[in-house]
């Protein structure tokens, strides 16, 4: 794991100060994203071709709304958010090219895991689910919105990761999730996680 | 698959009813005379009713064709006075038309009636205008959501309000829209605050005057609350009441509106205000829900909300006014007199239900114009509108335990849960029996506090609530005459109950549950009469109408996500049947 990591972040670097991997001819005059294209290939290298990731613990971008891809590259850039590979590449770019980074992902089509739960994680993560009243933000699907993230069909290994940091205080930019997972067990929030990898609606 | 259940006799309930009676009957008839045909384009007892006029929304309380208000009236009483659907033909309702919407989520949408033409919302603010007689759509808008909402407990959207030509919506981009109601073309658009900060519209508006009167949603994520009015016709901002004062402090009460201690740790409090100075910026308080007028006096009533952060209150000290109160302004916004039912609340049982005027009788047993709200607490409170004086309070409709013990990291458990008692759902009144009908919640939960500082809109909560799971959900209907406290009839149902009532002159009570249920109880005695199984759960208020000499009863179908009810999308009408 922590080969592939190093090997990502030798990646990112590299892409994103060569500033050069999509050719100019191959820019479309009105293409809005011009300005970021080279950036984004650098985000293709972990999260998968525009952001459809297929690694376990590197997020699909693909398809999750706007404003809550921008609210977490900008809690990146002010620090509130943390993560080795995230925080010094979202530091070197500008707010705007962040807003027109989430723009792209958000404009992509969600295509999720086939990842599936078997009937006793399901039962196990129903319960979570009820206890925490996660519907109520994230929606009966788990769709989410331009505040809460779509969990519906994203990676197993990212959800519980995710929970758990939310849970030992590693993520702390959405604060009442530091607050919930923190009245869950760890097989609980195992549970969960396999319960909304799988979620189909 | 309709169930029919029992019938009673519904003559003798009625006391002061039978002048309504008599003369809607005389409607029903002259109507069913003139209206033969199958359309009804235009004239009904009142003339030409496709532009609602303010006489019309003025005498609501008394139109058996029309369903002109979110709530009924300007009084809010969901008082339909129409009695064709009564105890004694109730066993006939059958399904007369269901229309299905686009979007399947949370419904929450009260349906207006308007001179035969029906207008229904969805979730993510999409209007439906239907032919009520058949259910046949007539124009479908959907609005340009902005990049940006921000809201808590659903895509959700209560409706419209007709006035003129034009239906007058929130949305959940914070937008006050106007809609030809013709056409279903959009006039105009208004932002009427920052989503950005935490503000949304669900909601519907009021309007009166030329006024659209419209609160905000947003206790969750440090709004500072308000009701604005816009002007109807050009959507100019006419003046703003901020539900949070720029001194928030108050008196530092330390019991609650039924003489509890509410724990507060006053000294504490004086030195964090010392030390913050006063949190009126962020201090939330959203008003919900449509607003009563008092058209007699010129006075609005409306309540306020939770305070932010919900659970975390050392952050902000003082009594947090006016969150979890009712207020009244008078037409220009302007601070009249308000009642606040929990002091720097920490568990977010807050004041969302709409308020209903009607006459009650004060402490001496002398009539008075008097103001009822449903806590989240599980009371009925009962006020005197002159000065919004507490007259008295209901004994509880569900369980309370361990009130008001504090929260902490690790939890406490206490009844209500934070959904209530009485959550949104508005509560109808039958006045000739003293009787509000009141939807309930109990769903257990604990309480868990956690420091943390204001989040520049995002979520905050200041810690969680968290469902007992392993613990017993239910709700109930219940009748509480409010001139005495006391509860009369109580009828415990399946579901934790969110939705909305429909009182009617036919001596019956309508409501649903979260399991698809839509359900007539004899007002009197809360005897079940009448039931459907629908296909979602139906958590939207009931409304009724005429059209043709025809009563129905019209419901959504679309399950809710606050308490993760099964979803769908219908629209029901009923009437009667052979």
């Amino acid at each position: 794991m922590k080969t592939r990591k190093l090997k990502c972040l030798i990646l990112l670097f590299a892409s994103i100060y060569s500033g050069n991997v999509i050719s100019e001819e191959n820019r479309i005059a009105e293409d809005k994203f011009a300005s970021v294209r080279d950036k984004l290939q650098t985000c293709f290298t972990c999260h998968g071709e525009n952001g459809a990731s297929t690694q376990p613990t590197y997020p699909i971008l693909a398809g999750q709304e706007f404003y809550y891809l921008y609210v977490q590259l900008k809690d990146f850039k002010s620090g509130l958010r943390e993560n080795a590979i995230m925080s010094p590449l979202v530091a070197i770019i500008e707010k705007q090219d962040l807003r027109l980074m989430a723009e792209y992902f958000g404009e992509q089509k969600w295509l999720g895991t086939d990842f599936t739960a078997s009937p006793e994680q399901i039962s196990a993560g129903k319960k979570v689910v009820d206890a925490g009243q996660c519907v109520a933000c994230h929606l009966g699907a788990f769709n989410g919105n331009s505040r809460n993230p779509r969990l519906a069909g994203q990676h197993f290994e990212y959800l519980n990761k995710t929970m758990l940091d939310f849970k030992n205080k590693q993520r702390n930019n959405a604060q009442p999730m530091n607050a919930l997972f923190g009245t869950f067990s760890d097989d609980e929030i195992k549970a969960v996680s396999k319960y909304l990898a799988g979620f189909k609606d | 698959m309709t169930i029919q259940v029992k019938k009673k006799g519904y003559r003798s309930f009625v006391k002061g009813g039978q002048v309504i009676g008599l003369a809607s009957l005389l409607m029903c008839a002259a109507t069913q005379n003139i209206y033969a045909d199958e359309e009804v384009k235009a004239g009904t007892l009142y003339g030409n009713m496709n532009t609602v006029t303010q006489r019309m929304l003025d005498r609501a309380g008394s139109d058996a064709n029309n369903f002109l208000h979110t709530n009924g009236n300007y009084d809010q009483t969901r008082f339909y006075p129409a009695e064709q659907i009564n105890r004694e033909t109730v066993d006939k309702l059958k399904r007369a038309w269901i229309f299905k919407m686009e979007i399947t989520d949370s419904l929450e949408t009260s349906p207006i009636i308007v001179d035969g033409t029906m207008y229904v919302t969805s979730s993510f603010n999409h209007v439906y205008a239907l032919d009520a007689k058949t259910g046949k759509e007539k124009w479908h808008y959907k609005h340009k959501m902005g990049p940006i909402t921000t809201y808590c407990c659903g895509p959700n959207n209560r409706g419209v309000f007709p006035y003129g030509g034009m239906l007058y919506m929130g949305t959940l981009d914070a937008k006050l829209v106007a809609i030809d109601a013709a056409t279903g073309k959009k006039a105009w658009e208004k932002q009427i605050a920052d989503p950005e900060l935490g503000y949304s519209e669900t909601m519907a508006p009021t309007v009166v005057d030329g006024k659209v009167l419209i609160g905000t949603n947003g206790g969750e994520y440090g709004i500072r609350g308000f009701v604005k009015a816009f002007d109807a016709a050009s959507g100019k901002l006419l003046w703003t009441f901020h539900t949070i004062p720029e001194n928030s402090v108050g008196v530092w009460a330390t019991h609650d509106a039924t003489g509890r201690d509410m724990l507060r740790d006053i000294e504490a409090e004086k030195a964090a205000l010392k030390k913050h100075g006063d949190p009126y910026k962020t201090l939330g308080g959203g008003t919900w829900q449509n607003m009563a007028v008092d058209r007699e006096s010129g006075r609005l009533y409306f309540m306020a909300g939770n305070p932010s952060p919900d659970l975390y209150g050392a952050i902000r000290p003082g009594d947090n006014l006016y969150t979890n109160s009712l207020i009244s302004t008078d037409m220009d916004g302007k601070y009249v007199c308000h009642f606040q039912y929990i002091a720097h609340d920490v568990w977010d049982l807050d004041a969302v239900s709409p308020p209903i005027l009607t006459k009650v009788k004060d402490k001496n047993g002398k009539m008075v114009k008097g103001v009822l709200h449903g806590g989240k607490t599980g009371h009925v409170y009962v006020h005197n509108a002159k000065d919004c004086s507490l007259i008295r309070h209901s004994e509880a409709m569900v369980p309370q335990e361990n009130m008001w013990v504090l929260p902490t990291k690790k939890g406490k458990r206490m009844l209500p849960g934070a959904n209530g008692g009485v959550e949104w759902s508005p509560m109808a009144i039958d006045p000739s029996q003293d009787l509000a009908y009141v939807m309930n919640i109990h769903q257990p939960m604990t309480y868990h506090v956690e420091a943390t500082p204001y989040p520049g809109g995002k979520l905050w909560l200041g810690g969680a609530f968290k469902v007992i799971e392993s613990e017993e959900q239910w709700g109930n209907v219940t009748a509480v005459n409010y001139n005495t406290g006391n509860i009369k009839w109580q009828v415990k149902t399946h579901q934790p109950m969110i939705g909305g009532v429909l009182a009617t002159g036919g001596g019956l009570v309508f409501t649903g549950q979260g399991n698809g249920l839509f359900q007539a109880f004899n007002s009197s005695t809360g005897e079940l009469m009448w039931q459907d199984q629908t296909n979602a759960g139906v958590n939207a208020p009931p409304s009724s109408y005429n059209v043709g000499g025809t009563q129905y009863i019209v419901v959504g179908s679309g399950g809710n996500a606050q308490m993760n009810f099964k979803r769908g999308n219908e629209i029901i009408a009923y009437k009667l049947g052979n």
